[in-house]
């Protein structure tokens, strides 16, 4: 296998974690439509949603963070990068992806700390709830293990495509989507 | 330490680094030279409680809103609609592409989207009724920044979020200039139509049982509006809440057109997590490099810089637009919201701004950063979809038509710092 075919494939398991953050957001959305419901018949049938959805947000930002990432969907300057010629494009390509490698293993640390003081504490949210905050600091971790995962495979297959010498795959596991213009005209296009 | 830091970052966005990442290393060198103590045993309770929020869960609720009206052909029907009511002004079809971008913009926040789907339907049309390509494209974008003005927006909720300003505030704040901005873009397309009457197509005028029949597609967009804006300001929901209510509206109104199909749900939910994605990992870098300064003692820091200006604060504030102006020529909008809020924010504040007034004139500063070239991310849009329609033409003709629209930009920034009623006077209502 090449290493745009494992891309592929990264991509095919993206997409699943992607689906998954969809669905929990429209899930949440739901919960919160049954408290406005209820609220207005029998007063906190409910109650703590706001909390909830605040840990969905939480295990949402760090997961899609990383969806985000292998998606290509991370915002980037590229004014000066698209007039380079190929081999600088694709050393800036590895350099940012080697960061954000870096940054997730920092982010991972420091929030690991947090979680492993949840733990040892026994900490609960200040709520009715009473929710043992590591659960939801669980899931939000995994996603920062998810982010950091991406960024190490995304590194690992475009060094491989560009020692192969394929610079245009390179490109397309870690190069910047450009200006997102042939999928918004295509997303509009679907009707058009 | 300001000016190291700009340039820095400016350096960073250089070499593309992806935007989070730049305000992340910025932080970690804040941490590194700045602060006379370690910043990062803040960093894990600093990313857990900025991203444990029921506030930001409002953006994926308003994204994933617009992307099902997008998404499901109603966007489309409303620009029908607006077709039948408006062509006949001086200036015809463009007044419903800047109809449509404002009516999208007032139920989602996204600028992008908008802008992709009016070029999308009507670019075909412009080359057939014998529009000049020009306006009519640079129309389009134009109207298209209309979505992060007019509230519910994605934009106003980061502001609000990254300063500690109300977000009910800052969307009553954002209606009357998002609203007037859009009456006076048809004012100039009118105007300029009349005067050069080559510019505009044909005027046609649809006949009253289309019209009505239109309205069956424009009443649920006014209810959409009408329920988000007017649960929050009555202050029976939260934005949160109001997003929430939205998403469902935004079903209902999808199916009612059998435009709500499993496939595409599939790719709303998966657009809407991947926009959710690109802003979360910006807001929680931008959190944690507002935390670092902050701890830095950057305040101290700017005190010494204002008073070294020695400027008086509508200089000051003439200052900072023109900076954003320049900055916008290079940076996109969200980017450039976050990456300039941690500074620039506190430096207005202590001039005696009011935080909500100059959300709104941010703003608008960043939406003509979507339109000023060589870097606007509408005129990229419009181009791609006018291209992928076949129609004729570079992205030098939508630069050029958008440009009049950017002159009405800077003189509703002019208004604003004239009248800063213009955005305060709703929210003193509340």
């Amino acid at each position: 296998m090449t290493p745009i075919d494992w891309h592929h494939r990264l991509c095919r398991v993206n997409r699943g974690v992607g689906l998954t953050c969809g669905v929990v957001l429209l899930l949440a959305c739901a919960v919160i439509l049954v408290e406005i419901v209820t609220r207005r018949i029998a007063f906190g049938i409910l109650g703590g949603t706001d909390e909830l959805s605040g840990y969905v947000m939480a295990a949402v930002a760090s997961w899609s963070a990383g969806f985000a990432l292998i998606e290509r969907a991370h915002i980037r300057i590229d004014l000066v990068h698209r007039r380079l010629p190929a081999l600088a494009r694709a050393g800036l390509d590895l350099l940012a992806l080697a960061a954000l490698l870096t940054v997730s293993i920092v982010i991972l640390v420091y929030g690991g700390r947090v979680l492993g003081k949840s733990i040892s504490a026994g900490s609960t949210a200040n709520t009715p709830l009473e929710t043992p905050l590591w659960i939801p600091q669980t899931i939000w971790l995994a996603g920062w293990v998810w982010f950091a995962l991406a960024s190490l495979a995304l590194l690992v297959l475009a060094a491989w495509a560009m020692a192969r010498g394929e610079w245009a795959d390179a490109a397309e596991i870690a190069g910047p989507e450009g200006d997102d213009i042939p999928e918004a005209a295509e997303a509009a296009g679907i009707r058009g | 330490m300001i000016l190291r830091l700009t340039i820095a970052l400016l350096m960073l966005l250089v070499v593309s680094a992806p935007v989070g990442l730049a305000l992340f290393l910025l932080a970690f060198g804040v941490d590194a030279f700045f602060s006379p103590f370690p910043l990062i045993r803040g960093l894990g309770q600093i990313l857990w409680s900025s991203s444990d929020s029921s506030l930001l869960i409002a953006i994926p609720f308003f994204v994933l809103l617009g992307e099902i009206l997008v998404r499901s052909g109603v966007a489309e029907r409303t620009y029908r609609a607006l077709d039948a009511w408006l062509s006949w002004l001086p200036g015809g079809l463009i007044h419903a592409n800047i109809a449509t971008a404002t009516f999208f913009s007032a139920t989602s926040g996204s600028s992008v989207a908008t802008a992709a789907t009016v070029a999308t339907v009507a670019s075909p049309q412009a080359h057939r009724l014998g529009y000049d390509p020009r306006l009519f494209a640079g129309a389009i974008a134009a109207g298209g920044t209309l979505g992060i003005m007019i509230p519910p927006s994605i934009n106003l909720i980061v502001y609000g979020f990254l300063t500690q300003t109300s977000i009910p505030q800052l969307f009553l704040a954002g209606l009357i200039p998002g609203i007037l901005l859009a009456l006076l873009f048809m004012v100039l397309t009118g105007v300029l139509c009349a005067l050069r009457p080559g510019l505009g197509g044909p005027s046609r005028s649809a006949d009253w049982r289309t019209r009505v029949r239109g309205l069956a597609d424009l009443v649920p967009i006014f209810i959409l509006f009408g329920v988000i804006i007017g649960s929050i300001y009555q202050g029976w929901a939260t934005p949160t809440e109001a997003a929430a209510v939205g998403v469902a509206i935004a079903m209902l109104i999808a199916a009612s057109v059998r435009g709500l199909t499993i496939p595409t749900l599939a790719a709303a939910l998966l657009g809407t997590v991947k926009v959710t994605g690109m802003i979360a990992f910006i807001i929680i870098a931008a959190s944690y490099l507002n935390y670092a300064l902050g701890a830095a003692g950057l305040g101290r820091d700017l005190t010494a810089l204002l008073d070294s200006l020695a400027l008086g604060p509508l200089e000051t504030m003439l200052v900072i637009v023109a900076l954003y102006i320049v900055l916008g020529f290079f940076i996109e909008t969200l980017s450039l919201m976050v990456a300039t809020i941690p500074i620039v924010a506190p430096i207005v504040v202590q001039l005696g701004y009011d935080p909500v007034w100059f959300g709104v004139m941010l703003i608008l500063l960043v939406e003509m950063a979507l339109i000023t070239p060589p870097v606007g991310l509408n005129l990229f849009v419009v181009q791609g979809a006018r291209r992928a329609v076949g129609a004729p033409g570079g992205l030098g003709q939508v630069m050029i038509g958008a440009a009049p629209y950017a002159g009405v930009m800077l003189a509703m920034a002019g208004l604003l710092l004239a009248f800063p009623g213009l955005a305060l006077w709703l929210p003193s209502l509340g």
